[in-house]
């Protein structure tokens, strides 16, 4: 983890590149390894699966660029998510009812930028409190069970969870065209680059005449939004919703997605590239784990270590004291 | 002769009447017996307390809840309820801190076999009947209720058998385990496993745990058949999770794999069987397993026995369920079940 801004700013673009360094290493060792690795279907499968991981990954981001982190990311978009199914199921249509729930997601993100903007509390514990707040809510009024399933015959909105064009998963065509939403709107748009801005110094931000607690809501609503977006890939894959996916892991891998390609949680630096970098290097290593049909605690062990070796590498081209 | 006959005809009246007298007697000592079963009955559990601390309450645990409270409450037995909702610290605190307040029966679904371990043997000494759900903890306390998951595994495994093995199918099986280290999960497993091992024409690709995610069994399930698009049998700890699984085969198109769950019975296991998402399910019903609970606790309160002098086991039976008609062994949940 970088010290200080100086030395993450000479740092972090080199991190996207190591990382995909051994990306790519990873890749020609499962090729030639594998038997089945390297065919058209499981780079679909691949593909497939990393999307959700990735659009994920790509709201958080934005929070992380900011200098924030939202751990009520996952909290937020399975809550909205099961209000929505409950919509859909009750037989009202199904834009509508995706569309309150975005709403809802939205409201969750500003109301934590409110909290850290205007009342400012740590982003941390912010998140953390609303996010075992949503659930909590959620669970006592609409969703007493955990579970919700998404009725019989709503083929439409499961195909955002099937395939176009002879197999093309339809969740990486929605991970592309956020990747390339996002990038555009953080590099081509005034309010993009004061995120980057407001990441990089936030009094300075201020200062300079941003208007940081606007923007800091942006952020969140934007993480909460797009996090929302992949949980309705999530639902259309699944045709479930299961609540306790805010109580797993699955924060942690989407912040692991971030900082690993190169989105320091110093705030202002990595960009879009960064987390498509990231988001490959775990798709990899899982699906080529899986193919091997290794035991968790080795996968664990490998996924530390290559966690590790991200750091070492990087560190190893690019000195503290530099 | 006469006075012969007279004799005997007053001999067989007063014959009668008493024979009547002992008739009409027998009814109300009869009464007064069966009063006193009731009353026996009420004495033992009225006004007691039983605790209950699952591990969180899910689909399964608010059924077991639900069939339990409506017992209690008729019997007039007090019921406080735990939900540490998945957190082993909080279960175990809970536990401790019921045994403080001295139930009369405390009734826990082991996480693992051995968290609660210590504390369960702690609270039979203290004098509070102990039940254990589901799964047995390294100590083994008055009653178990509950399924023999290493034997829900073998059953799975032979009807797997029986549908891919010996030349029927390609013999190809991939299994979606739960949580990589709870127990319910890894005995389910190995007895599946100790079935396949058997048979030669039988091949376990992959075993993977899933975190009782549908998403990530989802995933787990598409590379699975992408390396192998003749796998056959796909067995499944769970339900929900398994849910994952059913779209993953779908998204892969014309894949034959064939989806065998271990249930709870829930409806929604039920429904995805219906629908042919799941080929068969082996459910093990919480709505009857809910009673064997209540059994096994009433049985305790009347029994008089000292805590921890018995070890009773209520295993449970488990069905299968291969179509619509087999619906009675998933339960409902009453519209108006809190």
């Amino acid at each position: 983890m970088p010290l200080s801004g100086e030395a993450a700013r000479v740092r972090k673009p080199s991190q996207t590149m190591a990382v995909l360094a051994m990306c790519l290493f990873l890749i020609v060792i499962f090729s030639v390894s594998l038997k089945g690795f390297l065919t058209v279907g499981n780079l679909l499968a691949l593909a497939r699966n990393i999307s959700i991981l990735g659009i994920l990954a790509l709201g958080m981001a934005v929070v992380v660029i900011g200098r924030g982190l939202d751990l009520s990311q996952v909290a937020s978009f399975a809550a909205s998510t099961a209000i929505a199914i409950i919509i859909i199921n009750a037989g009202y249509p199904t834009a509508l009812a995706v569309f309150v729930g975005l709403v809802l997601a939205i409201a969750i993100g500003v109301l934590n930028g409110f909290l850290i903007s205007v009342v400012e509390m740590p982003p941390l514990l912010t998140t953390l409190a609303s996010s075992l707040a949503v659930l909590g809510l959620v669970r006592s009024t609409a969703v007493q069970h955990y579970v919700v399933y998404l009725a019989k015959g709503h083929d439409g909105f499961l195909q955002l969870g099937g395939n176009v064009w002879n197999g093309v998963p339809v969740p990486i065509l929605i991970f592309g065209v956020s990747a390339i939403l996002l990038h555009l709107f953080l590099s081509r748009t005034v309010l993009g680059r004061s995120i980057y801005a407001h990441g990089d110094n936030p009094d300075a931000a201020r200062l300079a005449g941003l208007a940081t607690r606007p923007l800091t809501m942006l952020e969140y609503a934007l993480s909460a939004g797009i996090g929302y977006v992949g949980g309705v890939v999530m639902v259309a894959e699944t045709a479930l919703m299961h609540l306790q996916i805010a109580e797993s892991t699955l924060i942690f891998d989407v912040i692991m997605v971030v900082v690993l390609g190169g989105v320091s949680l110093v705030g202002g630096r990595g960009n879009v590239m960064s987390v498509l970098v990231g988001t490959l290097l775990i798709g990899v290593l899982l699906n080529g784990m899986t193919i091997m049909d290794m035991d968790v605690q080795t996968q664990n062990i490998i996924k530390g270590i290559v966690l590790l070796i991200a750091i070492v590498l990087d560190s190893y081209l690019h000195p503290h004291d530099e | 002769m006469k006075s012969g006959l007279k004799k005997h005809l007053l001999w067989g009246l007063a014959a009668s009447i008493a024979a009547l007298s002992v008739v009409a007697a027998t009814p109300s000592k009869a009464a007064e017996a069966r009063e006193e079963l009731r009353a026996q009955f009420d004495k033992a559990l009225k006004g007691k307390t039983v605790a209950w601390v699952p591990v969180w309450l899910g689909v399964l645990e608010s059924e077991w809840t639900r069939v339990m409270k409506a017992h209690f409450d008729d019997y007039g037995i007090k019921f406080e309820v735990r939900d540490p909702n998945f957190k082993s610290d909080v279960q175990l605190q809970a536990v401790s801190s019921l045994i403080n307040e001295h139930p009369d029966v405390l009734i826990v679904q082991n996480p693992n076999v051995t968290l609660l371990a210590k504390e369960l043997k702690r609270a039979m000494e203290a004098g509070i009947y102990v039940v254990q759900v589901n799964m047995a903890s390294n100590t083994l306390s008055d009653a178990y209720v509950g399924v023999d998951a290493r034997d829900l595994g073998r059953r799975l495994a032979k009807n797997i058998i029986g549908d891919c093995g010996g030349g029927k199918g390609s013999g190809e099986i991939s299994i979606l385990e739960g949580e990589a280290t709870a127990a319910y999960s890894l005995d389910m497993k190995n007895g599946a496993m100790e079935v396949f091992k058997s048979d030669p024409s039988i091949k376990v690709v992959s075993s993977q745990p899933t975190s009782w995610d549908a998403n990530k069994a989802g995933e787990i399930t598409s590379t699975v058949l992408q390396q192998h698009p003749n796998l056959c049998g796909i067995l499944s700890v769970w339900g929900p999770q398994a849910a994952g699984a059913v779209q993953a085969a779908k998204a892969a198109g014309k894949s034959g794999a064939k989806i065998y769950v271990a249930s709870d019975g829930q409806p929604a296991d039920c429904d995805l069987l219906e629908q042919g998402g799941f080929y068969r399910i082996l459910s093990y019903r919480a709505d009857t397993q809910g009673e064997a609970i209540v059994n096994a606790v009433i049985g305790l309160l009347q029994s008089g026995d000292k805590p921890g002098t018995k070890r009773i086991a209520y295993y449970t039976t488990p069905a299968w369920v291969n179509s619509k008609e087999d619906r009675i062994y998933c339960f409902a949940v009453p519209k108006d079940a809190k």
